[in-house]
């Protein structure tokens, strides 16, 4: 393994990133600095400027394992010799200055969270590269994409190493600053956009492949190229370039690449970003790459790898914390680590000096234990969790049993009996959803999804309530559609009247509530159409795009009514000549939505003008 | 002005002044200053993003975390940028990355910290070229971002970060903190003054103390006129009248107070804010509160659209009294 990561091609931008890595663990530095002075050499003496094949150093550091335990060795030696005179260091492991996410990095397939089967499709179709001499298969590109956090550059790290196979990756170059710019072009060196750059390296590799380094081995390790990082595009002639770019790589490109792109979620839809990736990725399938997509990690896997954590940092969390965090990643792996390592601050560490206090934190121990509870409210990606509680407490209604006489105001005003309800045993709902951090569209969402299952069977009139209640809420909310929530004053208030009118309302209106029992409490589905008719609506003008070249003047209402089926009737006439490949091709891919947009968009079109244009 | 005692500091604002500088001061959300006060003294902080409303001390937080964290290096190892900096794309791809690279020495277990202030105004491309220096100098960098709404941060960036969230103050720990400005500006007051000042603040720190010291250097007194009048929000004893009025059924009387409030030349947007917030602190029926409260929101909506005449300011105070007659024992 050492050999393979002294061979690796790694080039780095400037040598003060170099040193720079090393100087916040100065301690350690002369365990690395021998080996690493190798690298700092260029190894590929063919570009002695650019492009940068930048892996970086922290990076790889991280990536091939056995190498990181070879320079852990010594540093551990070190760090015993130093704890040696202060002989407690109960925490001693937690010491080591480096993010969770990073120490815990897999170093084998075992250890990857990743779903097994996914992880086989990666595997075996690297395998199928590597093993077999070049040339005989078409695609060497493997698109692999997912939500943030769900482990798409870790298992082509971790693949690579499982092969021994050197893994160059493109990294952004250091931006150029205007001082080097001048002195760049005192010096006759003109300048290049980091596009340019991206664009150069992949020409380069696609056409010559990646130079070996000088140094001579019997066995050549074979290579695997992974851009992860793809660079920004403004404006459309940058991302078409980018694209060109991309698909000349995936037709013809030697070596086995992976692309990683990640997913956003439908909401933030109308992000730039997140539809070009979009587009690129489509792009880039319809030109032969292909397609792995990771789910987000199952809780278990996640809570498994919280646990074994846990252990080796002698860290006590209790199972259903753990559970907590786990479910309030959504499926982030790296997230959920993160926020372990937040979580395991434990309060009773400030009374943890260099002398030992154990006893004393066995004291406190229920005191931390009720705080942890309170903090793992805190955080989490996903705000639906802390949410939960509050709704639980809501949906079931919980009243006192008999007429409290002090709760009637003091002037006597008496309301009639069936307006009367007796007083909420809970904080002022206001409050407890402050406290939840509730959100006034995604807490009307939720209780109008949940309520029914709340409310017993035959009181209609509640049902009636606390509808008419959810509806006035929604009103109310209206006009933030599709917006997130802003802190501007009057918006403020009218969002906190709708997260009041609804919770208030389903309070108030439930007032049979069915006796309790558990249910569980579901996320809500109310808003689906809408969000899968912009979706469609998207696809339906980025294939107009692809059709026309962006010259059709047509409506999307006639492109889903008309254009749609006729393409798909000439697809079946010309499956199997390859020369309408142009018709075929948009089609093909998007047969499946095909079928279900002509069916959707010619219900919702009228609605779809008024709204989206 | 004239006293010359306190001139040097006169033109400090107060929030500034009394600026906690030390995690463990900071008032409020105790979950979480709590673990921000071990990392603060353990180190390896991990990648941050401080989400809450205004005024609740994500930034000071962060601040005090940089400051304790790093003690006398602080000035070389903190990069703070906020919304007022330039941080488009280019900021984030130079300054950050070359604070990133820059060479600072530090003692082990330290780290050069990059604080993003208000990050949800950042647009997503800067954002996502922050995604990948965030990794790749994870070892002498790390990153504090607050921000209003988390899910304004990209999800890339949220991957990367642990997230702790701030909510409002509470009345107590703001009036709390309060006692401590005014104690040492030895601003005389009355409890009422300061009542009005948390009132108007809503959980907002910031505006507190902005409030107070606006007061104190207007009229040098505080109370509940001088704080109303500096805030410039209609009194909310005139506001808590018309409420009560409504439901002891003088209709007229409520009617006369709102035409006095709408002639004091307040908009109606400020009228009905504090009514929402009267109401919600209004101690009466269920089904009333609930009303009322759908009946403020409706009003506002409507003010919101341009439609804010005393008509509707009295419509909705009709509105009221309908929803007490039905809501009335005969």
């Amino acid at each position: 393994m050492r050999k393979i990561r002294d061979s690796s091609l790694m080039i780095l931008s400037s040598d003060e990133e170099d040193d720079c890595d090393y100087k916040p663990n100065l301690h350690r530095s002369y365990t690395k600095k021998p080996k690493s002075r190798p690298f700092i050499t260029r190894t590929n003496p063919r570009q002695p400027k650019k492009p940068r094949v930048s892996g970086s150093r922290s990076r790889s550091s991280r990536d091939s394992p056995s190498l990181f335990e070879q320079v852990g060795f010594p540093e551990e030696d070190f760090e015993e010799l130093f704890s040696g005179s202060k002989v407690s260091a109960g925490s001693g492991t937690s010491n080591v200055n480096e993010l969770w996410v990073d120490k815990y990095k897999p170093h084998s397939l075992e250890e990857l969270a990743v779903h097994k089967k996914k992880v086989e499709e990666v595997k075996s179709w690297f395998e199928e590269r590597l093993k077999t001499t070049k040339g005989n298969l078409i695609n060497n590109v493997v698109v692999i994409n997912g939500k943030a956090g769900v482990g798409k550059s870790t298992t082509v790290h971790v693949i690579a190493s499982h092969f021994g196979a050197r893994l160059c990756e493109w990294n952004t170059p250091t931006p150029t600053i205007w001082q080097e710019h001048v002195h760049n072009t005192n010096t006759g060196i003109q300048y290049t956009s980091k596009l340019d750059e991206f664009v150069n390296f992949i020409e380069k590799t696609r056409k010559y492949g990646l130079i070996p380094s000088s140094s001579s081995e019997d066995a050549k390790p074979s290579i695997i190229l992974l851009i992860d990082d793809l660079p920004m595009t403004n404006g459309r002639v940058a991302f078409e370039r980018l694209q060109s770019c991309l698909l000349h790589l995936v037709r013809s490109t030697q070596l086995p690449t992976a692309i990683l792109v990640s997913d956003y979620d439908e909401t933030d839809s109308t992000d730039h970003t997140a539809q070009r990736l979009e587009q690129l990725r489509l792009s880039l399938e319809n030109a032969g790459a292909c397609k792995v997509s990771f789910n987000p990690i199952t809780i278990n896997s996640i809570k498994k790898m919280l646990s074994r954590i846990c252990r080796l940092e002698k860290c006590s969390v209790t199972d259903e914390q753990l559970d907590l965090i786990a479910k309030a990643c959504g499926g982030d792996i790296r997230h959920a680590i993160t926020s372990l390592q937040l979580f395991c601050v434990k309060p009773d560490l400030v009374l943890n000096g260099s002398f030992s206090t154990t006893s004393y934190s066995y004291r406190k121990e229920d005191d931390i234990d009720a705080l942890v509870r309170g903090i793992s409210l805190l955080f989490g990606r996903d705000e639906t969790l802390s949410l939960f509680h509050a709704l639980g407490k809501f949906l079931h209604n919980k009243r006192e049993t008999e007429v409290a006489n002090a709760i009637t105001p003091g002037d006597a005003f008496l309301v009639r009996e069936n307006f009367s309800r007796l007083s909420l045993k809970m904080d002022a709902p206001e409050k407890v959803l402050c406290q939840a951090h509730g959100q006034a569209r995604p807490v009307t969402d939720f209780l109008h999804e949940n309520v029914l299952d709340f409310i017993s069977d035959e009181a209609m009139d509640d049902a009636w309530h606390v509808s008419s209640y959810l509806s006035d809420s929604d009103l109310l909310l209206s006009s933030f559609r599709g917006m997130l929530a802003r802190y501007n004053e009057a918006e403020n208030v009218l969002q906190s009247a709708a997260a009041s009118v609804a919770v208030r309302g389903v309070l108030y209106g439930n007032s049979h509530p069915s006796p309790p029992r558990w249910h569980a409490i579901r996320k809500p589905k109310l808003w689906q159409v809408e969000k899968s008719m912009l979706h469609k609506q998207k696809e339906i003008v980025r294939q107009r795009f692809i059709a026309y070249n962006g010259s059709s003047s047509s409506k999307v209402s006639d492109v889903a009514t008309e254009d749609m089926p006729v393409l798909k009737w000439l697809e079946c006439r010309a499956s199997g000549f390859e020369d309408n490949q142009a018709l075929v091709h948009c089609n093909k891919t998007h047969d499946e939505s095909c079928d279900r947009m002509s069916l959707d968009d010619r219900e919702n079109d009228d609605d779809d003008e008024i709204e989206e244009w | 002005m004239a006293s010359s005692s306190h001139s040097s500091n006169y033109d400090i604002p107060w929030v500034e002044k009394y600026r906690p500088s030390k995690v463990a001061d900071i008032v409020g959300n105790p979950d979480a200053v709590s673990r921000l006060q071990v990392i603060a003294r353990d180190g390896n902080m991990p990648n941050l993003i401080l989400a809450g409303p205004p005024g609740t001390g994500k930034t000071t937080s962060i601040l005090a975390l940089a400051h304790e964290l790093l003690g006398p290096n602080a000035k070389e190892a903190v990069l703070e940028l906020n919304a007022s900096d330039d941080r488009g794309i280019d900021v984030v791809r130079n300054k950050i990355k070359m604070f990133a690279q820059k060479k600072v020495t530090l003692p082990p277990g330290q780290h050069k910290i990059v604080i993003l202030d208000e990050a949800d105004s950042m647009t997503s491309g800067a954002q996502q070229a922050l995604r990948r220096t965030m990794e790749i100098y994870s070892n002498s960098t790390r990153f504090a971002l607050a921000c209003n709404t988390s899910s304004k941060i990209i999800e890339p960036i949220q991957s990367r970060c642990a997230i702790v969230r701030f909510s409002r103050l509470s009345d107590q720990e703001i009036l709390g903190r309060l006692m401590v400005v005014v104690g040492a500006e030895q601003v005389p007051y009355v409890p009422e003054g300061l009542e009005a000042i948390i009132f108007t603040a809503d959980g907002d720190m910031r505006q507190a103390l902005n409030n107070l010291q606006a007061t104190y250097s207007g009229f040098h007194f505080v109370n509940q006129e001088n704080v109303f009048k500096v805030c410039d929000q209609p009194h909310p004893l005139h506001v808590k009248n018309m409420v009560r009025q409504v439901l002891e059924g003088k209709f007229d009387e409520a009617c006369s107070g709102m035409k006095h409030l709408y002639d004091l030349g307040y908009s109606p947007t400020d009228i009905i804010t504090t009514l929402f917030r009267i109401i919600k602190n209004y101690d009466m029926a269920e089904y009333l509160k609930l009303e009322f409260m759908k009946e403020t929101g409706f009003a506002h909506m409507r003010i919101c659209d341009g439609v804010g005449s005393y008509l509707q300011l009295c419509g909705l105070l009709a509105k009221f009294a309908l929803a007490r007659d039905t809501a009335r024992a005969a």
